[in-house]
């Protein structure tokens, strides 16, 4: 990682203590519970008898928390006993950037657009997630899936997705 | 006989031209995806679960059990050709199977899959139209307090069963009935956890969940790898038949690996790639022939292979008849019957006894089919192979999308799957296991129902779990498996189980 030289001691040790998956899955489970109760501050508990809206998720919350404290420590106690880090995955931002940006744009487009460019547009962003993949091998990807998608949800199913844009 | 006459009735259903095409769909799709790597049977049920919705009920339940199973046969190919894992279930395969094709008798590995899985699909069959009837009669007898514990039992008992850490495995059971909770409360009819969206107030669909998670989150996950090279050993499989010697060793252990696999498909938790790896674990401790293990044992091939038809066939005995998922792929079968309206539960058999012994009766059809489709089609599936992730994750991307759309017809279930995806590649990054949050999600409304009603009955009495015999001993059944998982014996001896190199 490039920032890494003047980052200095303190930094690198935060790092090394976050690159524990414990340590982030139970980080990621307590902020979950944590927001959870937060979420349903204002929902009426009311009794076991007589169950309010908050009951269920205010009790589930608290057990998350009490399970993700527990997944954290086993973490820290990870870094205290001084293993070594795991090695650091190689790098998932392409993949996580693009497959989530064409989904949203098919997501925003599939009504207004129709399937044959919103579909286009999902295989064009969502091709850049791979590497290795030449424009126009995307290109005839494409085409072979519009087909594939026209014949098998709108011949197959009949569903009613528009096609085309609707003018 | 009542057996006879209802797997007549099961034949009649099944054997319409419409239910033997969806079958048939449903085992090649399963073989298929069995086939290639990247891909397996809870993402490809999850992306199809939206088009059941315009089938009947019947239909679409054959189509996706078919895809499961037919999954277990499509595995077994890549895992002996290529020594990669096609499917999950079929990672212990590798170990012999291909050493058997790296000594050119690849044909007899594939074969003795193929056939061993067919017992054991015919066995397992069998089996749940014997004890899926007694079963749900004692399900009908259960009442709010006894479905909660079962519930409970379940949930605990797929975690102990399933690999990686309990207490994570645990927190994401939680997490899982949290998402669950979003939506509007049925009790009090105010809304929880929906952020102001209103998309939201109808709650979150299984099939978003579950195509964000696992289609999306394995997209993500697979790009972020650098892709496998596919060596294939043999692109050519000359002689199919195995030899006498190897009939002589694979069947007791194709009837070992059958019996195995039929017991622990029925525990929750349990399924296909725990029978796998048990059944190769008992033979490989069983055998006279142990010191051959690794290199090319035919019954590290027979066992495993019988073992994961079999138990992905027995897992539907308790999602039939008690309307509880032992697995992810249970649970969008669940999802699959709500989405007709039909409610899981005992009463599937006496209601819809069509659709209950149709599905079974399919089962069978859909063997014959596979064995057809694997052994003589076998070159077509190698030539598959060879198309590189590159381009089939493009196309599991589309169907995710569309599947995901037509779900509510609504942009907002996409950039929602769009979120899943995300969190499902952060969940396996931190070895988080994100199959007990689909149980958990879909038990989640079911556990609250019955909580609540049990509490209504016992007028908030909480001790009503325990004064009910059948509640009691399931609960102390969830307790004892809560503490042996603890015992640092049987801790040491659940890690070893999914560790078989």
């Amino acid at each position: 990682m490039a920032f890494s030289r003047n980052s200095g001691a303190p930094r690198a040790a935060l790092r090394q203590m976050v690159a524990r998956k414990n340590v982030l899955a139970g980080l990621l489970f307590c902020v979950v519970a944590l927001a959870g109760l937060f979420l349903s501050r204002d929902y009426p508990i009311g009794t076991a008898l007589r169950m309010g809206t908050g009951y269920v998720p205010r009790l589930l919350c608290w057990v998350l928390l009490a399970l993700g404290v527990p997944v954290l420590v086993q973490g820290l106690i990870e870094v205290d006993a001084g293993r070594p880090p795991p090695a650091p995955g190689t790098s998932a931002w392409r993949p996580v950037i693009f497959v989530t940006a064409s989904l949203v744009i098919f997501g925003l487009t599939i009504e207004r657009l129709g399937l044959v460019l919103s579909i286009l547009l999902l295989i064009g962003v969502g091709a850049v997630a791979a590497r290795g993949l030449r424009p126009l091998e995307t290109l005839a990807a494409a085409a072979l899936l519009i087909a594939l998608a026209w014949g098998i949800f709108i011949l197959g199913l009949g569903l009613t997705i528009p096609v085309w844009p609707g003018w | 006989m009542e057996l006879f006459n209802n797997l007549a009735l099961g034949l009649s259903v099944a054997l319409t031209p419409a239910n033997l095409i969806f079958a048939l769909v449903g085992a090649l799709i399963g073989t298929l995806i069995g086939v290639l790597p990247g891909i397996g049977p809870i993402a490809t049920i999850a992306m199809l679960l939206p088009l059941t919705f315009h089938l009947e009920p019947t239909s679409g339940l054959i189509m996706l059990a078919g895809i499961f199973y037919g999954a277990q046969y499509g595995g077994s190919t890549t895992a002996i050709l290529v020594n990669l894992p096609g499917e999950t279930s079929s990672v212990v395969t590798c170990i012999d199977g291909h050493q058997m094709a790296r000594q050119g008798r690849a044909g007899a590995a594939l074969a003795v899959a193929a056939l061993g899985s067919f017992f054991a699909g015919c066995v397992s069959t069998l089996l749940i139209a014997t004890f899926a009837p007694p079963l749900a009669v004692v399900g009908q007898s259960f009442g709010a307090p006894e479905y909660f514990s079962l519930m409970v039992l379940g949930l605990i008992a797929a975690v102990v069963l399933a690999h990686g850490s309990v207490l994570k495995a645990v927190a994401m059971i939680i997490l899982g009935l949290l998402v669950g909770l979003v939506g509007t409360d049925g009790n009090t009819g105010a809304t929880r956890f929906t952020f102001g969206i209103t998309e939201l107030t109808d709650g979150i669909d299984v099939a978003t969940l579950a195509i964000g998670i696992f289609g999306l989150g394995e997209i993500i996950t697979n790009l972020s790898q650098p892709e496998e090279t596919r060596a294939l050993v043999a692109s050519k499989i000359t002689r199919l038949w195995p030899t006498r010697e190897d009939f002589r060793r694979a069947w007791p252990a194709v009837l070992r690996g059958t019996a195995l696999g039929s017991i622990l498909g029925v525990l929750p938790g349990g399924g296909a790639t725990l029978s796998s790896f048990a059944a190769y674990a008992l033979e490989k401790k069983s055998s006279a022939h142990a010191a051959q293990f690794g290199h090319g044992a035919v019954e590290g091939v027979a066992a495993p292979e019988s073992a994961n038809n079999a138990g992905a066939q027995t897992s539907f005995i308790p999602m039939l008849t008690l309307g509880i998922p032992g697995n992810a792929v249970m649970a969008l079968m669940i999802g699959a019957l709500t989405i007709h309206g039909i409610q899981p539960g005992p009463q599937i058999m006496t209601e819809r006894p069509g659709m209950f012994w149709g599905m079974i009766a399919s089962m069978w059809i859909g063997n014959v089919m596979l064995v057809i489709i694997n052994l003589p089609l076998i070159g077509i599936w190698v030539q598959l192979l060879k198309v590189p992730y590159r381009f089939l994750y493009l196309a599991i991307l589309l169907f995710c999308a569309i599947g995901v759309y037509t779900v509510s017809n609504s942009a907002t279930a996409v950039l929602l799957a769009a979120f899943f995806g995300v969190a499902g590649f952060v969940f396996a990054r931190l070895e988080c296991e994100p199959a007990p949050m689909i149980l958990g999600f879909v038990l989640g409304p079911l556990m609250e129902e019955n909580l609540r009603r049990a509490m209504r009955i016992s007028s908030g009495d909480p001790m009503i779990f325990l004064n009910r015999p059948i509640s009691l001993g399931l609960l102390i059944g969830a307790l004892a498996l809560c503490v042996l998982v603890a015992l640092p014996a049987i801790r040491s001896k659940r890690e070893e189980a999914f560790q078989e190199n």
